[in-house]
């Protein structure tokens, strides 16, 4: 296993620059297969032209999407990569059923899915942008609804036009929770011009105080 | 109709829908069903094209037609749904009376069928999600109802990825319409749904419930469907409907497109024609083209005629068991017969104490769980749907619905999720009478018990001629003899000297002379000895040798087990000894997350010390020691508190992180458990602080973090009432107001839902004024917490523990 998914779970795990006792390592291996055994990782992407006004209002297709973080994310850019990834039902029943015998084995399962669910979007997204690189454009970092000023409520015409129920079954509940739970919905920027890594989460956010900060 | 001519003659459906209308401009996001009101001359002409290239079965325009996923302005369902049908009937009405066949033949009148497209709802069903099941069943009815108003010709639901909205869609046609149904499900290359089911399980669950024809559509493209194909034709025996994509989506250029030929795509069909497949078709991508070219390749082609199959099948939402091949486990526990913790969680509603009994049942080694929930005094019909469906979200085993009550069975049999097994019929008429015409229609493996209004025969011969009455019974209403398993009936030998004699010769007859499924209450057959398991465990064996199915057993009786891996050693049912050999090589770790629980030191450590590292079965151990010498309120003042208080602090301080906290305090309540049971004993009682209702919100499904909070709760001596998640707000204060409880602490993940946090909050204000509620969850903050009106914001678990002391005075 490598290092920087142990950090990674040890942090969502609320251990702040703290490392984990042995035990805890030890139960977290054993949690990362467990949650790898139940996962059935499914991704999706799409890919669309995209327009912004002088407002900073981004246009993709039927949609038009008002959120300042978002139209500076994607400054530059000529079209936009709608993605949804998921691990997979199995991966709630398994955090389901542990929660019922031992909920320290619960929630460490529980930073374990996260964490490989962003090692997979990190992956897929490398992929993509190998891909369009051949087009000559560069990928910009993946911005989700419900971060920022990006309205959560987003969520639903982009899962729409992403037909992941159908596709990757990843659905939303009424209340715009996804189902399954450890599941994704973003959108990424193509621009024609080279910029910064694409892969990067947490440090892009402006939630400093964020006890779960890298 | 169409019925009589499926499974005889090879039958063509259509292509794809979407990838047309985007090449005639419908945009992204557009809803494609409202063109049946706006181009219902571009639809009327997709439907012409695919009945020229051949087509005997055209799919109304109404995939996403259902009031949980369509919703457009100015737009009614009804009238979209109808029109759907229209467009599609007068395209088949006009093929009727010009009629031009693949090969270009004019003048032959040919039958153009008018099937109304179902596709899933968009929503996941709880418990995955929050869609009820009957809501996903009102939905799918209106839409139908409509459809054969409108004068479709059959139902053809598709793209299902899971079993239970495929349950909720079958049974919604099957009960409000008389057309046929056609159901077909959308597997992935690991030859499962996306909700987890195995093919047989698919196919044990809609013949079941008696569709005309099933299969496969989307999700991959005719070479990536082969395997599939092959395992549905080697199980079914219905009519296989093969309907794939023109292979996997690519983009170029921003633009979706699927590369199988025309070509390609028909010699792909013709080779899934070859395996077995009756009804073929195009789903993603394919175009009149493919079908033109489909058709004309395959019209030719002899067609297999679907046979029958005599695998026993029972299923879950997540896996098949088939009995037969050596004999399977049905655990037995989940059943209040004779145990007083188990009646006791009944009447109080536990039920995670079930879920739990059914968890340790599977990671024993159960394939099916036997599921009774009757006491006298409680609604058993409300309890055993709660409970299948509470254990259906944590397990996967396929279930085993028993009880008398019929009215509890047929309600347990709707809301399942897969084929269940069903205990029980008996020989008598009324019990036929009662029983069959639920298996009929809900399908389900039946267990049929070898008695009768006589009585329970004292011959292996008698039994058997009530097995073969009970078999001929259920043929009346097309239950086959695949469907039954007949219970031979072990008597105890205390009171029976010939009892076990009887049932192994009546297994081994029926096994024998009928072919027929075998079960067994084992351990009947020592009532009323000594050291029962020892009977119990060689008598389980004789079964098995006798040609025993599956055995209703304890699988947490190590006797039993043993019997049951030594017999599928002995007997080459377990290829190289494998099952055994992980089984008995390593016992050591084989209960248990596999994680060092450091019993070594067991005798060394303090109660205190194994709690404050968390060393559950350490302290269970040290415990039960130490009250073999101590009072246990003494044990808990001693050690208990003060390890908890330790560990507490420490997480307060940040030296102690949250899977530590956790596991302390996991390792406390084992500890406590031990200490109940002894104080239960001796009628002592615990004081507790205080009842605090816990819930996450109305809309809220995550409920990890409120499940975090009640775990420390109850360590620190709180009687904690947990609703569970999704709880609406006035169920939140009538409990309050019934139990006259004084905190209550909400759970929020989202801004999306703090609303009802918020809206709970002001009920409460308004009905218990007097009750004070704590709030937490990922989205929350102090101010947000004031704006809503809470009177406490805790940012971690031991906040809220914290809160609590305070507010009860301790």
């Amino acid at each position: 296993m490598t290092d920087r998914r142990m950090k990674e779970a040890v942090r969502y795990l609320g251990y702040g620059r703290n490392t984990a006792d042995e035990r805890t390592r030890m139960m977290i291996k054993d949690a990362f297969s467990e949650v790898e055994e139940a996962a059935g990782p499914k991704s999706i992407c799409r890919i669309f032209d995209m327009e912004q006004d002088s407002d900073g209002r981004i246009m993709i297709g039927n949609i038009s999407i008002e959120s300042h973080r978002l139209s500076r994310n994607l400054r530059g850019c000529v079209k936009v990569v709608l993605f949804g990834a998921t691990l997979g039902p199995g991966v709630d029943q398994l955090i389901r059923r542990t929660s019922l015998t031992d909920m320290s084995h619960a929630v460490i399962q529980q930073a374990c899915a996260a964490t490989i669910l962003e090692e997979y979007c990190d992956k897929k997204q490398l992929e993509l942008g190998d891909e369009l690189e051949g087009e000559g454009l560069y990928l910009r970092p993946r911005f989700s609804p419900g971060y920022g000023d990006f309205d959560i409520h987003y969520q639903k015409p982009l899962m729409q036009m992403l037909d992941c129920a159908k596709t990757i079954g990843l659905t939303m509940t009424d209340s715009y929770m996804m189902t399954p739970s450890k599941s994704v919905t973003a959108v990424i920027g193509a621009s024609p011009v080279k910029e910064r890594c694409p892969v990067a989460g947490c440090e892009a956010c402006d939630k400093t105080d964020c006890e779960f900060r890298r | 109709m169409i019925t009589d001519r499926l499974g005889k003659e090879l039958l063509f459906f259509d292509g794809g829908m979407g990838t047309l209308l985007q090449e005639k401009g419908l945009a992204p996001g557009e809803l494609p069903e409202t063109w049946n009101m706006f181009r219902p001359e571009v639809i009327k002409e997709i439907h012409e094209r695919y009945i020229e290239a051949g087509s005997d079965i055209v799919l109304t325009n109404t995939f996403g037609a259902n009031a949980l996923k369509f919703h457009a302005d100015g737009c009614s369902l009804e009238e979209i749904v109808k029109t759907a049908v229209r467009l599609a009937k007068e395209a088949a009405a006009e093929a009727d009376t010009v009629s031009t066949d693949s090969s270009g033949t004019r003048g032959e009148k040919r039958t153009v069928y008018t099937a109304l497209d179902i596709g899933p709802t968009g929503k996941l069903l709880k418990p995955m999600g929050d869609l009820d099941f009957e809501t996903a069943y009102e939905a799918f009815k209106e839409v139908m109802v409509w459809g054969e108003e409108a004068g479709a010709d059959l139902i053809h639901i598709e793209t299902m990825s899971d079993t239970y909205e495929l349950k909720a869609a079958v049974l919604a046609a099957k009960e409000n319409t008389s057309l046929p149904v056609f159901a077909t499900a959308i597997f992935d290359e690991r030859r499962k749904l996306l909700t987890g089911a195995d093919v047989p399980s698919v196919i044990a669950l809609l013949e079941g419930l008696r569709v005309d024809a099933l299969g496969i559509n989307c999700g991959m493209g005719p070479e990536q469907m082969l395997p599939v194909v092959e395992e549905y034709i080697k199980y079914s025996s219905l009519p296989v409907i093969v309907k794939p994509n023109a292979g996997l989506p690519k983009q170029i250029d921003g633009q979706t497109y699927y590369d199988v030929s025309p070509e390609e795509f028909s010699g792909f069909m013709e080779k899934i024609v070859s395996m077995g497949a009756c009804v073929i078709g195009g789903c993603c991508g394919t175009t009149p083209e493919h079908i033109k070219a489909m058709t004309k390749r395959c019209r030719k082609s002899d067609i297999i005629r679907p046979s029958e199959k005599s695998d026993t099948i029972v299923s879950s939402y997540g896996q098949s068991v088939f009995l037969g091949n050596g004999s399977k486990i049905i655990g037995e526990r989940i059943n209040p017969t004779g145990k007083k913790k188990f009646k006791q969680a009944l009447k109080d509603h536990d039920l995670e104490y079930i879920l739990r009994e059914g968890i340790a049942q599977q990671d024993s080694g159960a394939h099916i769980l036997d599921v009774n929930v009757g006491l006298p005094d409680i609604d058993e019909i409300s309890m055993m749907k709660e409970t299948i469906q509470a254990l259906q979200s944590v397990v996967n085993l396929p279930l085993q619905i028993d009880t008398v009550d019929a009215g509890a069975m047929e309600a347990a049999l709707r809301i399942y999720n897969g084929k269940a097994m069903v205990n029980s019929v008996s020989g008598k008429q009324e019990s036929m009478d009662k029983v069959f015409p639920l298996i009929q229609k809900y399908g389900g493996v039946v267990i049929g018990l070898t008695l009768d209004e006589e009585g329970i025969p004292g011959t292996a011969e008698g039994r058997v001629r009530i097995a073969e009455r009970i078999i001929s019974e259920a043929a009346k209403y097309g239950i086959k003899k695949k469907d039954i398993v007949i219970d031979a009936l072990a008597m105890t030998i205390s009171s029976e000297p010939d009892g076990a004699k009887v049932t192994l010769e009546t297994l081994r007859r029926l096994r024998d002379e009928l072919d027929v499924n075998t079960v067994l209450g084992v351990s009947n057959i020592s009532f009323g000895l000594p050291a029962r398991p020892v009977v119990n465990a060689a008598f389980y064996t004789m079964a098995m040798m006798n040609g025993l199915s599956a055995g209703i057993i304890n699988p947490a009786s190590e006797d039993m087990m043993k019997a049951w891996y030594a017999y599928h050693a002995l007997m080459g049912l377990d290829a190289n000894c494998e099952t055994y050999i992980n089984h008995y090589s390593n016992t050591q770790t084989a209960n248990g997350g596999g994680t060092s629980s450091g019993t070594a030191q067991k005798t060394s450590a303090s109660l205190k010390e194994s709690i404050e590292k968390g060393l559950k079965e350490d302290a269970a151990v040290i415990t039960e020691e130490l009250s073999k010498t101590q009072e246990p309120l003494e044990i808990i003042n001693a050690e208990l508190i003060p390890a908890l208080n330790h560990v507490g602090d420490g997480f307060e301080k940040g030296t102690v992180f949250l899977p530590q906290l956790l596991m302390s305090a996991e390792a406390a309540k084992s500890a406590f458990g031990i200490l109940k049971d002894k104080m239960d004993k001796s009628g002592e009682v615990q004081e507790k602080i205080g009842t605090v209702v816990l819930a996450t919100v109305k809309g809220d499904i995550h409920d990890i973090g409120k499940n975090i909070v009640k775990v420390l709760l109850e360590n620190y001596s709180f009687d904690v009432i947990d609703l569970g998640k999704d709880v609406p707000p006035e169920q939140i204060v009538d409990t309050v107001l019934e139990k006259n409880v004084r905190l209550v602490g909400l759970s929020a993940l989202m801004t999306t839902t703090v609303v009802s946090m918020e809206e709970t909050i002001k009920l409460l204000r308004e009905h218990a004024p007097q009750c004070k509620v704590m709030v937490g969850g990922a989205v929350l903050n102090q101010d947000y917490a004031d704006m809503i009106g809470a009177d406490f914001y805790g940012k971690d678990a031991m906040q809220s523990v914290r809160y609590a002391q305070g507010l009860f005075g301790c």
